[in-house]
């Protein structure tokens, strides 16, 4: 404090001092200045005076030559003991007499200069001319001593030094008792400003001292404390207000949907800023209004009164929130006043003050986030600011959580998409080789199926016992030829619909249980292990169109697994059940084991091909084909597992639609009523024999040529002759001349005749619409009769008894 | 001393002998008359003479002398040029008969003591100042006398003789001078 005061009282101090000091040092020079020339003026009018008496008193004895009488005369200088000496010269400039008499006369100049008056040194020399009637007679030369003068100027100036130094002491002492009163009051001005410094209180205010520059300053001090304390308040409304925004954007940051952000938003206003009524408007352009989004909760039962209930809709244009939609912040300080009838809803529910802050991003407004509060002028422009500001992150936020939604949806169809694709090339190559598999497997069952159909249909003698051993021998032979197919089709994702037929689904379940009875009960026995069968069948099920073997190679693939899982024993369930969900209806069948269970890797990874839990025992295709056909089925696979708890698969098929087709369902028939002539190419005897014996069995002529252009010869021979063919069967995979060039060549001749394709290539050719020109029909490996007779209905007009 | 700065000498000597005989005169003690001619002269400055003491505006300021001339030619030296209050000075010498009144001062010579009362009665109230180095008694209404005391020239001043002329005398001569007939009711 005192060093902070020193300098001040120094200064003041100084000041007095310096002021006073000059002050007597200018007066004092002036003074001695003054005296100086007044005495130097009047000792040279004295000495003007006296000498000029002097010359005039002496003219005569001058001009009458009488010394004596000029000693007389020039003794009269005695009157001035200043006058130190005198001389009279007379007319030649020789001296005459001397003052004082006698003495030396080198005292005196030895000749008088020119008239005039003159300082010399300490002496004043008067040289005045001696004249009468304009006659000069001589020179009067007198000097006078002026060092006295200079000893009394000398003598003022000490007193004058006296006096400045009394007067600067006495100076001193008032300054001193002066500066307190002046500095009191600004080390007090010090102190408060110090104290609200330290305790931040700016309420405090400095009283007047009664001094007129001190009170304006304590006036401009307590004015600049008035701005303080009121930057201080907006200061840390501010500040509150950022952290309310900051604190809103954190919490609006971490969520990402809009409503669970709106909501935080508005239960943040309406906590703390706090604010009366809030909620969010979202634009719905399609509908030319906007609609309500989220209420505050606080809020919640006001929006009856305000026709604001979540959902409601507010058509803009004919209210205040057109120039809100437009990107405007709207601040309404007196609903009441508004004529527009959307702020005077607002007014008869009490609320008077109403904020409209646009929501946008990239200037396109979406919503409208609205703040209310009872009172009248309630919102001040801070206010606005911070709702502006604030609907700017939320507008930000909002964005973000849409972007991030939409990030989601894309990252999982790029997921998926990649999961797909990883899937079909892993697939690809089994698929090729299962292809090439399938192909030397159905050459070499196609004769065993025809045989068995030819047996059943057209050996009358064979008991029922055999025809029922045939029935079961086809059946088989179809599921090799449906598993040989699945071998190389479980990765497709669809298969045509058109083999969809009705299933009967507990029928399936029959067969399949009969079909693996050696794996649940005789192989567990053997080990003396009991595997208990359970059957919970539901009495009515929807019709399901599929696959009935597809279906078969399904159950039968879980009832191994189910089988599998339990090598302790256990409870194997076969269940079904319809279930009817938002009009849609389904029909689950599940397959559920007391087994081992699958820990939550295994459960995730069970479908994907390839993988399995049985070593070398297990090919990782089994589940991978069940999905692959329930893809194709449009069904669903749910599988309900845990370690120790057992396993249950749940296939889930959609409920059959009365109106759909119905499809698939071959016309058979027994024998044909119209007979054909029909040419079989094909490079494989056994298949040519055998399909002679179906035909012909038929009724129909068949000719038979071994290899492609074989076949295209026998066709040119027979043409134009009552031997023509009306239809060729050809082979495709044939050495050198293929089943295209064939029908190449055969359509060229003969446009109109059929072609009906056979192939173990067959299936794929129909999926991939790989169908070469010139084929009218493509038939698989092994050919079933009644496709055949089909084809040939279709194609050639032969026509079957149904 | 150097030979030239003699010589340089000896040339000022003799140029100053050659302009004029006053360096040469002033080395030497002024004669009686020499010194008398001048008091003469000096008169002129100290005596006041009334307004009707000149003829015209151009008149000279004459000094009479009556006797026999003591003066030679130093008055005539002294006077030459000179004037009294813008009246050039005009030295005359009088003989017995003529009218002596005709000047301002009148000098009468020792020659003419006997007749020096005869003179001073012809002049008396004539605005002439008289002037005598005569000595006894005769010389008594003469206005100023010039005595010769211890080598030293004297002046006595007859007040009541300047009076009855009509002459005022400045006081600055009657200071060094004897003052007679300055007695009660002049």
């Amino acid at each position: 404090m005192s060093r902070a005061a020193t300098p001040l009282r120094r200064r003041l101090s100084a000041i007095t001092l310096i002021a006073t000091g000059v002050a007597m040092l200018v007066t004092t020079v002036l003074f001695l200045a003054g005296e100086v020339v007044s005495v130097r003026r009047s000792s040279l009018q004295e000495l003007k005076i006296l000498s000029e008496v002097v010359a005039s008193n002496s003219t005569a004895a001058l001009a009458f030559d009488i010394p004596d009488d000029a000693r007389l005369v020039l003794n009269a200088f005695r009157a001035d003991p200043h006058i130190v000496s005198a001389a009279l010269y007379d007319r030649e400039g020789r001296l005459f007499v001397q003052y004082p008499d006698g003495s030396d006369t080198r005292n005196v100049p030895a000749a008088p200069g020119p008239p005039g008056y003159s300082f010399e040194g300490e002496s004043l020399i008067g040289v005045a001319a001696v004249s009468e009637a304009q006659r000069q007679l001589g020179v009067l030369y007198v000097r006078s001593d002026m060092s006295h003068i200079y000893d009394r100027l000398m003598f003022y100036a000490l007193v004058a030094a006296l006096v400045i130094a009394l007067a600067m002491l006495v100076a001193w002492f008032i300054a001193r008792r002066m500066q307190r009163q002046l500095s009191a009051p600004i080390l007090e001005l010090a102190a408060t400003a110090r104290g609200i410094s330290d305790r931040h209180d700016y309420r405090v205010r400095a009283t007047p001292v009664g001094i007129n520059e001190l009170d304006d300053l304590t006036s401009a001090f307590n004015h600049m404390l008035g701005q303080t304390e009121q930057n201080e308040r907006r200061m840390s409304a501010q500040v509150s207000r950022l952290a309310l925004i900051q604190q809103i954007t954190h919490s609006i940051g971490s969520r990402h949907d809009l409503n669970s952000i709106f909501q935080v938003v508005l239960r943040s206003l309406e906590e703390h800023l706090p604010i009366d009524f809030g909620c969010v408007l979202l634009n719905d352009a399609a509908r030319g209004s906007v609609t309500v989004e989220s209420v505050g909760t606080a809020s919640a039962p006001l929006c009856e009164l305000l026709g604001l209930g979540i959902g409601s809709l507010v058509p803009v244009g004919q209210n205040g929130l057109y120039r809100a939609m437009n990107g405007t912040l709207i601040c309404e300080l007196d609903t009441g006043q508004v004529a527009s009838p959307f702020t005077q809803q607002f007014a008869r529910a009490g609320l008077y003050s109403l904020v409209l802050a646009p929501l946008s991003v990239e200037s396109s407004v979406f919503g409208v986030l609205i703040a209310a509060r009872r009172g009248r002028q309630a919102f001040s422009s801070p206010d606005c600011e911070f709702l502006k500001q604030l609907s700017e992150h939320v507008a930000l936020a909002s964005h973000q959580a849409q972007l991030y939604g939409a990030l989601q949806r894309t990252y999982d169809d790029l997921r998926h998409s990649q999961q797909t694709v990883m899937q079909t090339e892993r697939l690809r190559s089994l698929g090729e080789m299962a292809s090439g598999i399938a192909h030397d497997i159905n050459n070499s069952i196609s004769p065993v199926a025809l045989y068995t159909e030819l047996l059943m249909n057209n050996e009358p003698l064979i008991s029922e016992a055999g025809k029922t051993r045939l029935d079961t021998i086809r059946r088989a032979i179809d599921d090799v030829a449906g598993t040989i197919e699945r071998m190389r089709e479980f990765y497709r994702p669809r298969e045509a619909r058109s083999s969809f037929a009705k299933l009967d689904i507990h029928a399936a379940i029959e067969q399949v249980l009969q079909l693996t009875e050696p794996r649940w009960r005789a192989l567990p026995q053997e080990r003396g292990i009991v595997v208990e069968l359970r059957r919970d069948f539901a009495f009515v099920l929807p019709d399901v169109m599929g696959d009935e073997v597809e279906l078969r190679d399904a159950l039968t693939n879980l009832v191994f697994n189910a089988v599998d899982a339990m090598p302790e024993g256990g409870m194997l369930t076969l269940r079904t059940r319809a279930f009817e969900d938002a009009g849609k209806r389904t029909v689950h069948v599940e397959v559920a084991d007391t087994g081992i269970g699958m820990d939550e890797e295994t459960r995730r990874r069970c479908i994907e091909p390839f993988f399995t839990t049985k070593g070398q025992r297990g090919t990782g295709l089994g589940l991978a084909s069940v999905y692959g056909m329930l893809q194709r089925h449009d069904a669903q696979f749910e599988i309900d597992s845990a370690p120790g708890k057992g396993t249950t698969m749940r296939m889930i098929f959609p409920a059959f639609v009365a109106d759909a087709e119905t499809g698939g369902a071959y016309r058979a028939s027994r024998a044909p009523l119209q007979s054909l002539r029909i040419l079989v190419i094909d490079d494989d005897p056994i298949l040519i024999r055998s399909m002679r014996d179906v035909l012909e069995a038929d009724g129909h002529q068949l000719e038979t040529a071994l290899g492609g252009q074989a076949g295209i010869d026998a066709f040119a021979a027979a043409r134009g002759t009552e031997r023509e063919y009306a239809l060729v069967i050809t082979d495709l995979g044939m050495p050198r001349i293929d089943g295209r060039k064939v029908a190449a060549a055969i359509k060229e001749m003969s446009p109109a005749t059929p072609i009906i394709l056979l192939t173990g290539w067959g299936q794929r050719l129909l999926d991939e619409k790989d169908i070469p020109p010139n084929i009218d029909r493509v038939l698989s490996k092994p050919p079933r009769l009644a496709q055949l007779r089909a084809a040939l209905v279709d194609l050639a007009g032969s026509t079957y008894s149904i | 001393m150097s030979h030239p700065f003699r010589r340089i000498l000896c040339y000022a000597l003799a140029l100053s002998c050659a302009l004029g005989g006053a360096p040469v005169q002033g080395a030497l003690p002024p004669t009686e008359y020499q010194v008398k001619a001048a008091y003469l002269f000096n008169f002129g400055q100290f005596v006041e003479w009334p307004a009707g003491s000149y003829a015209s505006a151009s008149a000279p300021f004459v000094i009479g002398i009556v006797g026999d001339d003591p003066f030679g030619s130093v008055l005539d030296d002294v006077v030459r040029g000179e004037a009294v209050a813008g009246h050039p000075l005009l030295v005359r010498r009088f003989n017995d008969t003529d009218d002596v009144s005709a000047c301002n001062i009148l000098f009468i010579a020792r020659s003419e003591t006997a007749l020096l009362e005869r003179t001073l009665q012809a002049v008396r109230g004539r605005n002439v100042l008289t002037v005598t180095d005569a000595a006894g008694d005769e010389s008594r209404d003469a206005i100023i006398v010039l005595k010769t005391e211890n080598k030293r020239i004297r002046m006595r001043i007859n007040i009541a003789a300047a009076r009855a002329n009509n002459l005022v005398i400045s006081s600055k001569l009657l200071r060094p001078a004897e003052v007679v007939g300055a007695g009660p009711g002049t």
